[in-house]
């Protein structure tokens, strides 16, 4: 490789080096978009190869003073985090160093600001990106810091073969990652193992929309998320791969033809938040942790919730206790706001409740109902008063006449109308709506609820994503309450992502899921259990604690994975076993009977090639002074302990090539 | 018991390591990152602490794999004068692996300079040059070349000594003679004295018409026939002189380095002249002569002036 490209090359990866550290920080979702932007135009001009800040020292101390004071400044005011104001501080020094002169200084100080950036990350974020980060920051700069050493003062000229150096260096890397592995599993953990600062909501910031409202309309298509936003631990635990219940998060009263929304009234925030006067005999307990991608404050629950207890904030300063508020009939919300929160709650599989005290409020149509929609329940219900039976009778229809989609219709002027008179096609809120104005046209009570539907199994826990954030429709029956009652289609039900994303949202869950456990929460008490594990067996084989995770078809991957490098290993050695037998310079001298053969010069049996050269020479072949130069440096190779640098080597062989020599030569007979 | 002691002392360990610049803020900050992971029980930051503390490991291992197999090989200069670069060349040679990022120093013999190796291979041996100067005139004992790296990741220099005895003779400092050597001896000045030198020697340079007072034997009587004048034979050197320039022993080290120095030049010059140059220094005395060779046996027997022997690592030179 030229001095040029080695140059190149190493600052191409110290840039990435530098990169992988700043996204450590920018994953946390924490730095500022100006501060993003300002990085990522830094890093562009760097690898484009050029440096406006070189020689511009006074423009430098400008503009980093620049940054210092706001960033700190608003640091001062409060409305940045102190850690996130130096690590974007340490960012901006990094873009910064990328558009000055490339010098080792220089590359030291951008290798620097990346470590202090890594630490800085380290308390921003706990995401199993982070471990991706590390090692792809490990390695990149590893191989940066090697190419910069073979540079010697004041440059080179010298043309070099870096694949060697690459190879030490990259296994000293995977030595440096193995160690690290060991000394975090063997380190003693002298200290309090706070966990550390949960992730903000990330660059994507909450995505399941749990808002005040519900509204119907828009353009365009929903997505079918497969980001985890809740993570849930049932006790007593299914024990199934799929637990397709409802979590229901908040209930809507009040319809205006084109908006849901809850005319519920707050009570006093408390620690504990019971919703029944007496507690059902048989309930369902459930740890509840609300990740960052929730981005709301409205508490779920396995249907139907009955007591919401030990509610925490996960907060940039750690875990802190907070009380809940409820909404009467509608929710109960987290008190702090956050960006996750982790609570218990316990769920009754039924309610008991004789009636309801206002059921005018559940009974109430927008005040310009089309007329075809009281028709049409009339049509389908006839006689039928019962609440259960009509909402059962209505959700069968539904589900027959109409077709499920995620594709938005579009602002109307009745979504309502829309829906079930023209477009006949609609999403779980459309089916949701129908259903309940529907009741109501009949004097049903009846109202809609979001939550979620579904639930699938990772590691211990069962995870929601935003694709399973659900609407239906919740019927009340006297002597039952409120009973659910779902129209929309099952297909159109849970999550629905395409296959090959939900196995991709799949295993980095369950990536995720292990990092956490095994990482971002390991504690003291996991170095005990590990200590005795080695002095007495586990008594289950299968219940190892740090057992990868059970990822679909991860052991034929890895198996057939690890056979290839087995293989190639395997041929390389083999290869390499071959080569170290000869001579370095038996190859050069391969080369050069292959030219000789493909300029029609054939060798006498047994002549050896410094023969061949003088017959050559004797009879003024052209290709004579060629030949003759490269048996010397040949022989000087071969039996004279020279060395035979690549280029004089290439430059030797280029020359018999470039040689006119007849198209053969028959040899004489000796 | 006080053998045993003095084998103690001398005792060398047989790597030494340097922490670099850019290694020492490695270490500060891996000592921050430490604290930090000890205070906050983060154990992100317990993660980051043990990649930096394998890294000084893997350091550690593979500057060890670069330095372990390398062989080094002198080759000195043919002349090497004091206070001036010359050229010391090391022949780097491996039996198996790599080599990165080596340099090459002489241990303690007042020699500055350093060679630099970025790879080298057991198939390919590489030759370097190293600009080295010689800070004093004299015999040097080249005992021990310096074999260090900073490879792979430039916080650590670890550093291997090879034992390679060699000699060295540094010529005095080249300069400008202030002085006019001594008077000549054997042939004075002109065309008298030694007939042995009266035609003058070299290659023949032209003709000129014979003053008044010449020796009449170097008249070229042809072309002198031919022109009807006498025509003298002018050669390249027509003034040979032979000089035996004296370095006193006595003097105290100063003036000696001085007058080493000044007889050098001396030398170079009246040599350049084509005159004959001999050198007497009290122990050594070396017959007036010319040429390279000659010129370079001058400049030996004055590296050697003031030394019974070569001077070794600590300046321990033994003085005469």
């Amino acid at each position: 490789m030229t001095p040029a490209g080695r140059t190149r090359t190493r600052l191409v990866l110290r840039d990435l080096s530098a990169t992988a550290a700043f996204a450590s920080i920018v994953l946390s979702g924490s730095v500022p978009a100006w501060a993003l932007v300002a990085y990522g135009l830094a890093l562009l001009t760097s690898l484009l190869g050029r440096r406006p800040l070189t020689g511009r020292p006074t423009v430098s101390v400008i503009l980093l003073l620049l940054t210092a004071v706001v960033l700190f400044g608003a640091s001062f005011r409060g409305m940045i985090d102190l850690v996130v104001a130096a690590c974007t501080f340490a960012g901006l020094v990094t873009s910064h160093r990328l558009l000055s002169e490339p010098t080792s200084g220089t590359d030291q100080q951008v290798h620097l600001t990346s470590l202090l950036m890594l630490a800085g990350g380290a308390a921003l974020t706990g995401e199993l990106w982070y471990g991706l980060c590390l090692s792809a920051f490990a390695v990149t700069s590893s191989i940066s810091l090697g190419l910069s050493v073979i540079e010697p003062e004041g440059g080179s000229s010298e043309q070099l073969e870096v694949r060697p150096l690459v190879r030490s260096i990259s296994a000293g890397t995977l030595i440096a990652l193995l160690g690290a592995m060991g000394f975090f599993v063997l380190f003693p953990r002298l200290s309090w193992n706070i966990a550390s600062r949960r992730t903000p909501p990330g660059l994507l910031g909450g995505t399941t929309g749990m808002s005040d409202s519900v509204r119907l309309g828009g353009a365009g298509d929903i997505k079918s998320s497969p980001r985890a936003v809740a993570r849930v631990k049932v006790r007593p635990d299914p024990g199934s791969a799929r637990l397709d219940a409802y979590f229901p998060g908040r209930s809507f009263d009040v319809f205006d033809g084109r908006e849901w929304r809850g005319t519920g009234k707050a009570k006093p925030s408390r620690q504990m938040v019971r919703l029944v006067k007496e507690l059902p005999r048989k309930t369902v307990s459930q740890s509840i942790e609300l990740l960052p991608g929730y981005g709301s404050r409205t508490l779920l629950g396995l249907e139907h919730p009955v007591t919401f207890t030990a509610g925490s904030a996960l907060t940039a300063t750690g875990v802190t206790r907070t009380a809940f508020t409820e909404v009467p009939d509608e929710e109960v919300r987290i008190d702090q706001a956050s960006n996750g929160y982790s609570y218990s709650v316990s769920s009754a599989p039924e309610l008991q409740r004789e009636t309801l005290e206002d059921a005018e409020r559940y009974q109430r149509l927008p005040d310009a109902l089309d007329p075809r929609v009281k028709a049409l329940a009339d049509q389908v219900l006839g006689a039928e008063t019962r609440p259960l039976a009509s909402a059962t009778a209505l959700q069968r229809y539904l589900q027959r006449e109409y077709a499920y989609t995620l594709e938005l219709g579009g602002d109307v002027a009745d979504p309502l109308a829309d829906f079930l008179f023209v477009r006949k096609a609609g999403h779980c809120e459309h089916f949701a709506t129908a259903l309940t104005v529907l009741l109501r046209t009949r004097k049903i009570p009846a109202r809609v609820t979001a939550g979620f539907f579904g639930g699938e199994r990772v590691g211990s826990a069962y995870v929601l994503r935003a694709g399973d954030a659900h609407a239906w429709t919740q019927v009340f029956v006297d002597g039952r309450g409120w009973v659910t009652v779902d129209a929309t289609p099952a297909s159109g039900r849970g999550n629905q992502p395409p296959r090959l994303l939900a196995w991709l949202a799949s295993t980095y869950e369950r990536l995720e899921d292990w990092w956490r456990a095994r990482v971002v929460d390991y504690s003291f008490q996991d170095q005990v259990d590990i200590a005795r594990s080695l002095v007495s067996p586990p008594r289950e084989a299968s219940s190892s604690r740090w057992s990868l995770p059970a990822l679909p078809g991860l052991w034929p991957t890895l198996a057939a994975l690890a056979a290839a490098i087995a293989v190639y290993g395997a041929v390389q050695r083999g290869w390499g076993a071959r080569r170290g037998k000869r001579h370095a310079a038996t190859g050069f001298l391969e080369q050069i009977e292959a030219r000789l053969d493909r300029a029609g010069i054939a060798r006498l049996p047994g002549e050896p090639l410094e023969e061949l050269t003088a017959r050559l020479s004797q009879i003024a072949h052209p290709i004579a002074p060629a030949l003759s130069r490269a048996t010397r440096a040949y022989l000087l190779a071969r039996f004279g302990n020279q060395s035979l640098p690549a280029t004089e080597r290439a430059a030797l062989l280029q020359a018999l090539v470039r040689r006119d020599a007849p198209s053969s030569l028959t040899p004489s007979h000796p | 018991m006080w053998q045993r002691l003095r084998a103690f002392f001398k005792w060398r360990a047989p790597r030494t390591l340097k922490v670099t610049r850019s290694g020492r803020t490695f270490l500060v900050v891996t000592v921050g990152v430490g604290l930090g992971a000890l205070n906050t029980g983060n154990n992100l930051l317990y993660l980051i602490l043990g990649l930096l503390l394998s890294l000084i490991v893997a350091s550690g291992l593979l500057s060890e794999r670069s330095l372990r197999d390398v062989q080094v090989k002198r080759l000195l200069p043919d002349a090497a004068h004091a206070g001036e670069p010359f050229a010391l060349r090391y022949l780097v040679t491996r039996r198996e692996g790599w080599g990165f990022a080596l340099t090459l120093r002489e241990l303690g013999v007042g020699l500055k300079g350093h060679a630099f190796v970025p790879m080298v291979s057991a198939a390919e041996p590489v030759t370097v040059r190293a600009q080295m100067v010689a800070e004093r005139r004299g015999p040097l004992a080249l005992t021990e070349v310096e074999v260090s790296t900073i490879f792979p990741f430039g916080l650590f220099s670890k550093t291997r000594r090879v034992e390679l005895d060699e000699l060295l003779l540094v010529f005095p400092r080249r300069g400008f003679a202030c002085i006019e050597p001594d008077a000549a001896q054997g042939a004075p000045a002109g065309d008298g004295g030694n007939p042995r030198r009266r035609d003058g020697t070299g290659d023949l340079l032209g003709l000129r018409e014979l003053s008044e007072g010449e020796d009449a034997r170097r008249v070229h009587w042809i072309k002198s026939a031919t022109l009807g004048k006498l025509l003298k034979v002018e050669r390249e050197r027509e003034e040979r002189r032979q000089f035996v320039l004296k370095v006193a022993g006595s003097l105290d080290p100063a003036s000696l380095e001085l007058r080493c120095e000044e007889v050098a030049a001396l030398t170079r010059r009246l040599l350049s002249q084509g005159h004959e140059v001999g050198l007497d220094t009290g122990g050594q005395r070396i017959r007036p002569g010319g040429g390279p060779g000659h010129e370079r046996r001058v400049l030996s027997a004055l590296a050697w002036v003031g030394f019974d022997a070569p001077l070794r690592e600590g300046g321990s030179e033994a003085r005469r």
